[in-house]
């Protein structure tokens, strides 16, 4: 049996085509399903459901324009049209991925942190401390001790982060119990391996403790500024061609569709719903 | 009864707004502001209930981590000790698009709909402590930071004013025009009064359409069928439409005029009937002929071309200037929202895929007399947002961009926006680049609603700018309403529901119904089921309002439930507003009264063509000459300086805040290096993610060349598009130009024009050029677009107004696919030990270049290319290429050969070392020459050495040297006659490239 993966469309997200594409290399069956389709609209019905799918991935984009704050109106229409579903989803042991737009609706639903399991909005994503939407490269580092299903494997990679909106902040309680939980899933990395410890650009929006993605308590819902769709073939690194002439040199080559480092955690996501099913 | 909720940050966080407004002020203005906290306010006019209210502030509006919110003043809680607060807003009528979703998700939320008059009005409130700063002072920072009246209002509250329980009140935008819709009849017994009426309602008619347009009405033939329709003399609604459609934007009147060419030191001349068909079209449809690989050009909203086995692509540019020039900021953003809509009308629709930009402004830093209506920085600024926020939020990657100081731009700036889009050749198992109307099909507008704005856009823009240019054309871009619309249009291209589609850009539905008529023929509308922003509108604004995020679609009766539905799915407006028909007329009424009745035809023919004097004097006679320069001492300082120079210095800030990478299509970005902010030659995309091509992207302006002779610039823009897009792999069999012309009026005028007989030649040349290079090169023109009244008139010291002409300019947008993308390659080298070649001739020519530009200089010496060469060279570097010989590949433009060895130990981090004397030069060419020189057709490229005979075997018939060795350790060397000539650290180089932007964000 196959894994189904959800990808949202629609009302401004834009990375649906490129995320569906990525799980389907992952192995998914991935659907691109419109927003509309889930929650009905005032003349029409819902014609989808999530049941069926064992991953669903808020993808990136600008939904509602990002107006009012970003993810803010994504997470209010599907609190009032999809809420059931939602715990219904989690509760059967459903994977959820957000990632930037995603992210940020993610944790304006409550679905993360989800401390003790409640919903409620006890993190965010602000407006980055550069006051200004940047698009760069970052180092990530993973968390080695957190229980986050979709980093398993990796200890560094490069991605794309591109948002205005990406400070991760939080009380210091609550920043507190993230941590020591092992809730913080990716850390913006100094390029050496190192955390970036706050430095612009390498944590390029003054995320609290280089936050750059976190989890729940379950490792199953995973939120992240950067776009690991963004890294799913190895040409859309920015030094692709000088990797590949490296490899050259060396008698191989790099072929620009191979693997992205990025692919993994869509990987990871596959092979944990397999594993569930 | 409305209400103002007011939301800020929690006190205790940074606000990262404030803080820029702190930064700005003191930047720009040289005020000291202590702290800044920035409101957003939102003003309900809905009917609201309390308890509706306090569910939509805390489910809404409120994030409970970061906000705090209240229908009472917050200003005391966030800032106990403001001394200033400044409110700002838009002005009735302005596209307020925070307003609009507020509005969508309060309906969702409170699961009831509101009534046609209720809105939400977004503003912002600045709470401001600066005890010495007065209010004057304050005024100024709204009017030059934060506000632009032409489209805000403001209100500046000191301290003491403050009224602690209203604070800034409430204000309701609401547009209120308490006007009956009329339709006039405009009797024209004479051209005498035609031509009033065309000074009183800023038709801008040309004199001598105005005979042409009175003879049709008076036509018998034409008296008799209106009278059956019940029209007598025509309507307001109907020389409106004429206005438009007559207009040089829409109907390109001087580059389908007639030239009368005359070189006048020899004496010699030339008549050429239509520049656009004998330079133009003529050179496409010959290359088009001979290419299968170009699919459709010159008709439709973009062009088209093969992208590979299963799709096209199609790519437009154009630019958006007199709206950016007043308003940067809207006019920008609805430029690029804009563009979008021409490749998603082009054929049967196609999804967008990349985005372009390029600004051309006075120098940002700028302090001399003259009073443009915006700073060149605030100007460049609000442009850079606006793009930013058009491109970013429309889901499409921004791939590639270029930025131009000139102080000629003074006058008007240049906005340039290009758009690519892709679509598979067949859809619903029909052509998707072919399209018709039907008589019978709907007429279904869809995406944005009409209002006020944007009317007379099309005319201002064939217009200089002056005080009086109305400022009601200026809009703000809707990039959500329009991905939405988007999105829409290719599910209902996709099961077939479209049998054409065209966009509502300049002249709004008279343009796109006018032109989508001549298929039927004929078309009949009823403007009154147009949905309005707000009652009052006249019959003919809505006929000619350029409100943004519309297309307009022909439906088949059968299928416009489908259509419907899936309009609802996707939250778009779709509504059918009438029918084409097959009579050839054109009808369009205002509930029952008929209000235009005119043949479809009537725009097409009778009209005079425009005609041009056009005097040439060659540079020699114009008194140009080469400066007589001794060499230098020191070469590496001088390279340093032109780093430095804001056209050729980093400017990666401004691609860093467009997302360049959306849609997981991105092969190589804007800016390539270890640093990522080396300018590329070209962008690459994979458009198609499950595709194997590549589509590679370039720009080129090239200003100054024209400075001496338009011939030279247009030449070398064309070569050198082409040269860009082969070094990152594209197809030098596979590439199309797109040509963007921005040129000063033309037409002389003794007083107001004097040298306008000398601009026109400079077009002639131009476009003798376009063809030239087009076919030696074999580029058809897959789109272009002309804007042609580059002109300001500003005020200077004791009010004394000048005219400021632009510059002639013209932007080359080349393209090509990469049919295999193990051809990709970027300009810096790779490895050490690598050999260093340089292709091409490189020639003592200087002249309008960035070196001589540094010193002062024109120079006579433009840039002569040798298509045939470069040709040569271009196919050799792609066989290279093709067999993994090349390492690297950087184009030689402009700051020669020094720039570009520069940007490759920038990059690379890698040094080099270069004997000069091995340059292929005529004789005696000096070493700062060699350096340089801007000598059209080479290229620099780096091989590993094991590669070298393979590569050298390829370039038979190429000029080409051997000329060193790529280093380790980031040291530019060059020598020449034995002696070191130059010799920087990729660090002093860095510096002095990042010096001037470097820091910016």
């Amino acid at each position: 049996m196959s894994v189904r993966a959800l990808v949202l469309a629609g009302y401004g997200l834009n990375c649906d085509y490129e995320t569906a594409h990525a799980l389907t290399l992952a192995g998914a069956e991935a659907r691109r399903v419109h927003i509309s389709d889930l929650t009905g609209t005032a003349q029409a019905s819902p014609t989808e459901t999530l049941d069926g799918y064992q991953i669903l991935v808020f993808d990136g984009g600008f939904s509602w324009g990002d107006d009012h704050g970003a993810g803010v109106l994504l997470a209010t229409r599907l609190r009032n049209h999809l809420g059931e579903q939602l715990r219904a989803f989690l509760a059967r042991g459903g994977l959820v991925m957000g990632i930037c737009n995603g992210f940020q609706a993610l944790v304006n639903l409550g679905l993360l942190p989800m401390l003790d399991g409640r919903w409620e909005r006890s993190v965010a994503l602000m407006a980055n401390e550069c006051g200004n939407f940047q698009d760069r490269w970052v180092e990530l580092l993973t968390e080695p001790a957190s229980p986050c299903l979709f980093t398993r494997g990796l200890t560094r990679l490069d991605l794309p982060i591109r948002h205005g909106e990406g400070r991760f902040v939080a009380e210091a309680t609550t920043l507190s119990v993230i941590e020591s939980r092992g809730m913080v899933a990716v850390r913006y990395g100094d390029g050496k391996g190192k955390p970036a410890r706050g430095r612009f650009p390498m944590n390029p929006n003054g995320s609290a403790g280089d936050i750059a993605g976190i989890c729940d308590p379950t490792g199953r819902v995973f939120g992240l500024m950067p776009h690991p769709e963004g890294f799913y073939r190895l040409s859309q690194h920015p030094d692709y061609t000088l990797s590949r002439e490296k490899a050259r040199r060396r008698g191989g080559d790099l072929a620009p569709l191979a693997a992205g480092d990025g692919l993994t955690m869509f990987v990871n996501a596959v092979q944990a719903a397999k594993d569930a099913l | 009864m409305a209400e103002r909720l007011e939301i800020g940050l929690r006190p205790e966080l940074y606000d990262p707004a404030g803080r820029g407004l702190v930064a700005k002020a003191r930047a720009y203005l040289g005020y000291g502001l202590e702290r800044v906290r920035v409101l957003r306010v939102l003003t309900f006019d809905a009917g609201l209930s309390a308890e509706e209210l306090e569910r939509v502030r805390v489910e809404i509006f409120t994030n409970p981590v970061t906000e705090v919110s209240s229908f009472a003043p917050l200003a005391e809680t966030v800032l106990p000790d403001f001394d200033l607060a400044l409110w700002v807003g838009f002005r009735p009528g302005v596209r307020d698009n925070e307003g609009a979703t507020a509005l969508e998700a309060m309906s969702d939320v409170l699961g009831r709909s509101f009534g046609a008059g209720a809105a939400v009005y977004c503003s912002r409130l600045y709470l401001i402590k600066a005890p010495r700063l007065n209010t004057e002072q304050a005024r100024e920072l709204c009017a030059e930071l934060l506000a632009n009246p032409i489209v805000q209002s403001w209100r500046v509250i000191p301290r003491a004013e403050w009224d602690p329980a209203q604070g800034v009140g409430i204000v309701l935008p609401r547009v209120e025009l308490k006007h009956v819709p009329t339709v006039l009849t405009l009797p024209v017994p004479g051209d005498l009064e035609l031509n009033r009426l065309s000074a009183e309602r800023n038709l801008f008619l040309n004199p001598a359409d105005v005979p042409v347009i009175r003879a049709y009405f008076n036509d018998p033939a034409v008296r008799a069928s209106r009278a059956a329709a019940g029209l007598a003399e025509p309507t307001d609604v109907e020389l409106e439409y004429v206005s438009q459609a007559r207009s040089d934007h829409c109907n390109h009147n001087t580059f389908n005029g007639r030239f009368f060419y005359k070189d006048m030191l020899s004496g010699e001349s030339a008549e050429v009937d239509n520049l656009f068909k004998r330079c133009i079209k003529g050179p496409t449809e010959q290359l088009a002929a001979e290419r299968g690989w170009v699919v459709s050009v010159l008709w439709d909203n973009a062009g088209v071309a093969r992208l590979d086995e299963a799709h096209n692509y199609a790519i437009t540019a154009e630019t958006h200037n007199s709206p950016s020039n007043m308003e940067a900021y809207g006019g920008a953003i609805t430029g690029i929202v804009g563009v979008y809509r021409d490749p998603m009308g082009t054929g049967l629709g196609s999804r967008l895929v990349a985005g372009l930009w390029g600004f051309c402004v006075g120098p940002r830093d700028y302090d001399g007399d003259l009073k443009p209506a915006l700073h060149p920085r605030r100007l460049l600024d609000g442009i850079i947002e606006g793009v930013r926020d058009g491109g970013n939020k429309s889901g499409i990657p921004t791939a590639l961009g270029l930025l131009n100081f000139d102080q000629r731009y003074l006058g008007k700036c240049l906005v340039f926006v290009g758009a690519v889009g892709v679509m598979p050749h067949t859809v619903a198992g029909a052509p998707s680049h072919l399209k018709k109307t039907s008589p019978g099909e709907l007429i279904f507008m869809c995406g944005g609603r009409v209002g006020a704005d944007g009317i007379h856009g099309v005319t201002a823009s064939s217009a200089g700018y002056s005080e009086n240019t109305p400022a009601g054309h200026v809009q703000i871009g809707d990039p959500y309403t329009q991905k939405k619309m988007h999105d829409f249009l290719l599910e209902a291209r996709d099961r077939g529901l479209i049998p054409y589609i065209t966009d509502n850009g300049g002249g709004g539905l008279s343009s796109s119904i006018g032109e989508s008529c001549r298929y039927s023929p004929g078309a009949e509308v009823d403007l009154k089921k147009v949905p309005l922003k707000y009652d009052g509108l006249d019959p003919w604004q809505i006929w000619v309002s350029e409100s943004q995020e519309r297309m307009t679609v022909a439906v088949r009766p059968v299928d416009a439930e489908a259509f419907l539905r899936l309009a609802d799915k996707h939250a778009v407006e779709a509504t059918a507003i009438g029918r084409y028909t097959g009579d050839g007329k054109l009808k369009l009424t205002h509930g029952e009264k008929v209000c235009a009745y005119v043949d479809v035809e009537f725009l097409e023919k009778g009209f005079p063509q425009w005609e041009f004097e056009a005097h040439w004097l060659p540079p020699a006679a114009r008194g140009l000459a080469e400066p007589v320069l001794a060499e230098a001492a020191d070469l590496s300082g001088l390279l340093a300086d032109l780093l430095d120079t804001p056209n050729l210095c980093s400017r990666a800030w401004i691609n860093r805040q467009y997302d360049h990478e959306v849609q997981g299509t991105s092969l190589i970005k804007p800016f390539v290096g270890r640093h990522r902010d080396v300018p590329s030659e070209a962008a690459v995309m994979l458009p198609v993610l499950t595709g194997r091509a590549g589509l590679a992207m370039a720009q080129v302006l090239l200003t100054e060349y024209g400075d001496i002779d338009t011939y030279h610039m247009v030449a070398a823009s064309v070569e050198e598009g082409f040269r860009r897009v082969v070094a990152v792999g594209g197809d030098p069999a596979q590439v199309g130009g797109v040509d963007n012309f921005c040129w000063p009026s033309i037409q002389y005028d003794p007083q107001g024009n004097p040298d306008g007989r000398y601009k026109a030649a400079q077009l002639v040349r131009a476009c003798w050029a376009l063809r030239d290079a087009c076919l030696a090169l074999g580029v058809p023109l897959l789109s272009g677009k002309d804007s042609m009244y580059v002109d300001g008139k500003l005020k200077g010291r004791h009010g004394l107004a000048q005219r400021v002409s632009g510059p002639p300019t013209m932007m080359f947008t080349a393209t090509a696919p990469v049919p295999d993308l193990k051809r990709l390659q970027t300009l810096e080298p790779k490895l050490a030990g690598d050999l260093l070649y340089v292709l091409g001739q490189t020639r003592d020519e200087l002249g309008g270049g960035s070196l001589y530009n540094l010193l002062g200089f024109t120079g006579a010496n433009a840039p002569a290319t040798e298509f045939e060469q470069s040709l040569k060279t271009c196919r050799a570097l792609s066989a290279a290429l093709d067999a993994g010989l090349a390492a690297s590949a950087c184009v030689v433009s402009r700051g020669g050969l020094g720039y570009a060895l520069a940007r490759m130990v920038m990059a690379s981090g890698l040094g080099m070392e270069l004997d000069l004397d091995r340059l292929p030069a005529p004789p005696g060419l000096t070493p700062l020459k060699k350096l340089f020189s801007e000598s059209t057709g080479r290229l620099v490229v780096t091989v590993a050495p094991q590669c070298a005979a393979k590569f050298e075997s390829l370039l038979e018939g190429v000029s080409w040297a051997r000329m060193g060795r790529v280093k380790a350790g980031g040291r530019l060397l060059a020598t020449a006659g034995g002696a070191s000539v130059l010799d920087l650290k990729s660090g002093q180089m860095r510096k002095a490239f990042t010096r001037r932007f470097g820091g910016m964000i």
